[in-house]
């Protein structure tokens, strides 16, 4: 059976409502013209106004399929009072095509029956919330329609009814899920939003009179607003490893930049040079209103105590760390690091990756096993190699056009698969090497093996995974 | 002369020799420990404050094993006083390998760049900077101005650079001799290992290693063999103090032919 998932105003005059037959609705209206819902489209909607709602506030939290919650704790004052805040939402909502309906309370439960069931617009002051409930209907508490709809045919057609109820004898008749849900509205019980992403206290937030899009009034607001949010973990002891600067054009986008840090960090003026060389990339649109810095990743960073004898501390925090920053900022986080031992039986595995200046790293390989310098992304298959069977080193072979005959070779070194990796079924003695440590007569080194084990009549294949120096 | 006068003379002759030392006063070398090459380079040792240039040739000119190994251990003494950067065109620096010669891991920082110019202007960017005790970056070619370049970044802090010839595999040899700029020029070729008597298997690594040019110093070569290479002490960045370069001969001119290619028919 088809329904209609949602109506527009004019259809709603008609009389027609979300959840009627189709067939009913087209009884009603002969003209009515139906399009197929998009769940997942109006799902990505949703997740782009919740991104665009982070210019007011940086916990936002979807409330599928049609709702979001703004944390605006403590943000009511940028605006000058909460009613100006909801009056700036609502006219740019709209002026983006929609029409929402707002309110204001406590608690999320409170807000999400006041917006669905008061009226419009409501803002419950602080402590207010259960007076602004009691006339609300049962569903208002966001129970299961079954239940919302026994509640009323007890006669319990308000919430304040439903408060008034002793507990107990609520959670047995109800269930807990309800006692829980009214307990949330009325701030007894608490209630986790998922964010879309995680709540950082630690944000500023530049808006402007008029417009922006010079480059130079860009390069200005990022320093600007750097310099502010630095100048709050300076005073309360922080620093953050990664910091995103947003821009909200006017159209509603907000391009974003994002730069990490290799050490926790909160001085501005490196910040904003990092940010310097890619604002060119931001499309400031018709204008940029609003830019929002946002540090994440925020610890403790005890202030700096500027010695004269300062040793190898120092030098980390003036040269390397800012040059790791610029370098991975520029060419990409995966292009800085370090290595570090990582145990595999795998020698292409052995030397893991890991942000560079991360402390305390193990290089702890084993040194009887020795490796080449540089190691070949893929093994080289080796031609014309005469090596005596069964399990002897090669004694000569061609690679790279140029004949190599072997003046010593020590080994080998059997590496045999991590069988426990994968299925049984799936191991094979055709992926043991053994490796060999080989050198030629003008004195290069090479590492070669032989993949599989030896198999009389068919001819073994040899590979070269890298050259010593 | 009156005391005046040469006093005047000493001011003057200091301030020429500042502003040709690019603003530091005597310019520090790093000396290998043995006078046979010692003796032969500018300030009794490996010059800091400049950028040096290493090459291998045929096979070396692509894999560049000899020559990174030969940089790598000359720098090894520096790199426990502060961090090295080392910056890659291909991502196939092992860092296990690195560390068998007897270079500390520890603290290098590997970059990997997207084009030639990516990998010198790196390079620049990591000699000025405080807590960098070598720079290797390895480059087609350095072009005048680039190698100016490099060199006043070295100067800024006294950081020592290394360039590593490379070339694409399978790329053309591109202008051989563009390596003006740089303080000294070295041809670094893999050599045969001598294993001690009655040992099976390889010996230390060593390396035939040739100083073409060398700013204020003599052409010579050298066999070098690598003193600590897969001990296991490195790992653990204890060291004796010694430098982790052995110098096993000096080599004549003739010794210096390049080894002599097999090519058989077939």
């Amino acid at each position: 059976m088809r329904r209609l998932a949602g109506v527009d105003p004019a259809a709603a005059r008609l009389g027609l409502f979300a959840g009627q037959k189709a067939t009913d609705a087209a009884a009603l209206a002969p003209e009515l013209v139906v399009a197929e819902a998009e769940p997942e489209a109006d799902a990505a909607a949703l997740g782009a106004l919740v991104d665009w709602c982070v210019r007011f506030s940086p916990a936002v939290a979807a409330d599928p399929p049609d709702g979001l919650f703004l944390d605006v704790e403590g943000l009511s004052h940028l605006w000058g009072g909460e009613d100006a805040l909801m009056a700036d939402f609502r006219a740019r909502l709209a002026a983006n095509g929609l029409a929402p309906r707002l309110a204001l309370a406590d608690t999320p439960g409170a807000a999400w029956a006041l917006a669905h069931f008061g009226v419009d617009g409501t803002i419950a002051a602080p402590g207010d919330a259960a007076r602004w409930l009691e006339p609300l209907p049962p569903a208002a508490l966001r129970l299961e329609p079954a239940l919302a709809a026994q509640a009323e045919r007890l006669g319990l057609k308000t919430v304040g009814r439903l408060t008034g109820l002793p507990r107990a004898p609520f959670a047995r008749r109800f269930g807990v899920e309800a006692l829980l849900r009214l307990d949330q509205a009325l701030g007894r019980a608490k209630e986790a939003l998922v964010f879309r992403r995680p709540p950082s206290p630690w944000v500023a937030r530049l808006a402007f009179a008029e417009p922006v899009s010079v480059p130079e009034d860009l390069a200005r607001v990022s320093r600007d607003i750097c310099g502010e949010l630095c100048a709050r973990l300076e005073a309360e002891g922080r620093g953050a490893r990664r910091f995103e600067l947003a821009f909200h054009r006017v159209d509603g986008l907000a391009p974003a930049l994002s730069v990490g840090l290799s050490l926790a960090g909160r001085d501005s003026v490196r910040l904003a040079k990092l940010f310097a060389p890619r604002l060119e990339t931001i499309d400031p649109g018709f204008g940029i209103e609003v830019a929002t810095l946002l540090a994440l990743d925020v610890e403790l960073l005890s202030p700096r105590q500027r010695r004269l004898d300062a040793g190898a501390e120092a030098a980390l925090e003036e040269g390397l760390a800012p040059l790791v920053d610029r370098l991975a900022n520029r060419l990409g986080e995966g292009r800085v690091w370090t290595a570090c031992a990582m145990e595999s039986h795998a020698p292409e595995l052995a030397a893991a990756r890991a942000p560079a200046l991360t402390a305390g790293l193990a290089a702890d390989w084993d040194p009887e096993l020795p490796r080449p310098l540089r190691l070949f992304r893929r093994p080289q298959l080796l031609e014309k190699v005469i090596a005596p069977v069964p399990d002897d080193p090669p004694l000569q072979f061609r690679w790279r056009g140029q004949l190599h005959r072997i003046r010593r070779a020590e080994g080998p070194e059997r590496v045999a698969e991590e069988w426990w990796k994968h299925a049984f079924e799936e191991t094979s003695p055709e992926r043991v090497r053994d490796y060999y440590r080989v050198e030629d007569h003008d004195g290069r080194r090479f590492w070669v093996f032989r993949a599989g084990l030896y198999a009389a009549g068919e001819p073994a294949k040899w590979w070269v995974h890298g050259v010593f120096g | 002369m009156s005391d005046f006068r040469a006093g005047r003379l000493a001011a003057v002759r200091a301030r020429i020799a500042a502003l040709e030392a690019g603003g530091r006063g005597d310019s520090e070398s790093l000396p290998f420990g043995d006078p046979r090459i010692d003796d032969k380079l500018p300030g009794g040792g490996l010059p800091l404050g400049a950028w040096h240039e290493v090459f291998g040739e045929g096979l070396e000119s692509e894999t560049a094993a000899a020559p990174a190994a030969f940089a790598a251990l000359a720098a090894a003494p520096l790199a426990l006083r502060g961090a090295a950067v080392w910056v890659l065109r291909r991502d196939d620096l092992h860092a296990p390998g690195l560390a068998g010669l007897g270079f500390p891991p520890q603290r290098l920082i590997q970059v990997l760049a997207r084009d030639e110019t990516e990998v010198l202007a790196v390079m620049e960017d990591a000699l000025a900077t405080t807590g960098v005790a070598a720079v290797f970056g390895e480059a087609e070619a350095v072009g005048l101005v680039a190698g100016r370049r490099l060199q006043l970044a070295c100067e800024k802090r006294g950081g020592v650079g290394f360039v590593i010839r490379r070339k694409p595999y399978g790329g053309a040899a591109r202008g051989a001799a563009i390596g003006a700029a740089a303080a000294s020029r070295w041809r670094v070729a893999a050599a045969p290992s001598e294993p001690a008597a009655g040992d099976l298997g390889l010996g230390p690594p060593r390396w035939r290693v040739g100083l073409e040019r060398c700013r204020g110093g003599r052409p010579g070569a050298w066999l070098f063999e690598a003193a600590r290479a897969f001990a296991a002490d490195v790992l653990r960045g204890k060291t004796d103090g010694t430098h982790p370069l052995r110098l096993v001969a000096e080599l004549g001119d003739r010794d210096l032919a390049p080894a002599q290619s097999f090519r058989l028919a077939g």
